[in-house]
């Protein structure tokens, strides 16, 4: 990888939540045709969008993500017709309340990456990395280890 | 508001004699002054017991989920032909009948498994602003005269419009009647003026993100975590909660700060599209935490995102078991 973080500089931690169908095989097709993204992300297959829980991705904020990406199908292109459709609403008013409440809205990203865009995909992973990079190390929600306050950053 | 009273008592007490319902889920006077208390009532003759008044605070449609459930949990051991519904009877004002409806719609039970008793509602009185109002005194007795609490204290009497004391989710209440029933009591109640209902909410979204923060984080450190407002909640009916669940375990036991702010972010975000804003939850905390702030902010998202109100119509679907396809998707990453 050409992008490697700096030495002792701080990488944030993504955790990405993609869709079988589209998001993941988008990813595989950036990694054979070879472009470069990041290496801040730690991708969650999931079978679809419709399948995840908003609670994931409020457990992982909780459990020490700096960032947390949802990705899946264009809505009307989902495997199963409908679930991403589903999902778009839960996530609308989860990305709402989460900004309400105080929570950095750009740690909580949603986005539609088909299984031909490769180029997308790392295109995402690239600016949601800069992004949560400039907010900094996730701050809220998040539980620390008592005694071992570092545990999450001192990992990455 | 006697007359009301009376009819009640009559109609519940022709219900059961009937036999059309097995239980009546209404209010009885509270043991202490100026509170009323659930009861279930499975007698004719204990339907006097009924009481009808502005302390009838909890929302008792979270009753009925569980009446029900326990029900048929008893019929598993029979067999299927030998199986019988249990017909619950409420009393309910316009935020019971709204939950009824959620449950309705999310299929907890029949239509004809529940006999909904419409009463109107002016708004019932918050024990919170009585308290203050006397200076957190102990109330050694109170009576309602006419529109007005008469509170007594081992510092005297005090006088206090109801108006006055009236709950915040009652002051700006949309819909004070049954939106469903099967009969409805007395005559409909004027409406609430529910134009600012959203107006604290809005004034919370425009601090700045720091401060939001904070009084988020300040409102969740009060929490004990007695899962009060759960178990007030109508809404909340799981038989398995989250907060219970050991694989996977979503939340550890204990007050962590980390945890009380899940706990609370999942609980609420569970009522989009499901709060009907009955000031349960809230009357039920015993640590006072604001719940009010953010179950608003939900309830103005369904509406405004995608013009759902919670428990308005029986044959409409729940807010996250549907979508239309053109769902606004504004908030959808767009790579430059």
């Amino acid at each position: 990888m050409t992008e490697t973080p700096e030495k002792g500089g701080w990488e944030p931690k993504i955790v990405a939540i993609v869709c079988n169908w589209c998001t993941y095989a988008g990813a595989d097709l950036a990694g054979i045709s070879r472009i470069q993204y990041p290496p801040s992300v730690r991708i969650v297959r999931v079978p679809c969008t419709g399948r995840i829980n908003p609670f994931y991705i409020v457990k992982a904020l909780q459990e020490g993500a700096d960032g947390v990406l949802v990705s899946g199908c264009h809505p009307g292109e989902c495997h199963y017709l409908t679930g991403n459709m589903a999902a778009r609403r839960k996530f609308a008013m989860l990305k709402s309340f989460l900004n309400y409440l105080g929570v950095e809205g750009d740690r909580a990203v949603f986005t539609w990456v088909s299984a031909s865009e490769g180029e997308r995909f790392a295109k995402v992973i690239r600016q949601v990395t800069a992004a949560v990079k400039a907010l900094g190390p996730a701050q809220r929600l998040v539980k620390k280890v008592a005694g071992q306050p570092e545990a999450c950053a001192a990992e990455a | 508001m006697e007359n009301m009273e009376a009819g009640l008592r009559e109609e519940a007490g022709k219900l059961l004699r009937e036999k059309k319902v097995a239980v009546i889920v209404g209010y009885e006077a509270g043991t202490l002054p100026l509170t009323a208390a659930p009861c279930f009532i499975t007698e004719a003759c204990e339907a006097d017991k009924l009481v009808l008044n502005p302390f009838c605070t909890q929302n008792l449609a979270t009753y009925v989920t569980e009446l029900i459930a326990q029900h048929r949990d008893a019929q598993k051991r029979l067999k299927p032909e030998g199986r019988t519904k249990k017909v619950v009877g409420i009393i309910a004002r316009g935020c019971t009948s709204r939950s009824l409806t959620i449950h309705l719609q999310e299929r907890q039970y029949q239509r004809d498994e529940v006999v909904i008793l419409g009463v109107p509602c002016r708004g019932y009185a918050d024990v919170r602003k009585v308290a203050a109002r006397v200076d957190g005194r102990e109330i050694t007795a109170g009576i309602l005269q006419d529109d007005k609490i008469i509170v007594t204290t081992a510092a005297g009497e005090s006088a206090m419009p109801l108006s006055e004391v009236t709950a915040d989710n009652c002051l700006d209440c949309r819909f004070n009647n049954p939106v469903i029933y099967d009969l409805m009591l007395g005559t409909v109640a004027p409406p609430m003026d529910p134009s600012g209902e959203y107006a604290r909410v809005e004034e919370f979204a425009a601090l700045p993100e720091a401060e939001r923060w904070a009084y988020f984080v300040k409102e969740m450190d009060k929490c004990i975590r007695c899962y009060a407002c759960r178990n007030a909640c109508p809404s909340c009916y799981c038989r398995s909660c989250f907060v219970e669940q050991t694989q996977p375990q979503w939340i550890d036991r204990g007050t962590g700060r980390a945890d009380n702010e899940v706990f609370q972010v999942m609980r609420l975000y569970h009522m989009a599209g499901r709060c009907v804003d009955c000031g349960s939850c809230i009357t039920a905390c015993p640590m006072n935490v604001d719940l009010r702030a953010y179950l608003k902010k939900l309830d103005k998202d369904g509406w405004e995102l995608f013009g759902h109100r919670a428990g308005l119509k029986l044959d409409e679907p729940a807010l996250f078991s549907t979508f239309r396809e053109d769902d606004k998707q504004d908030f959808i990453f767009e790579p430059e």
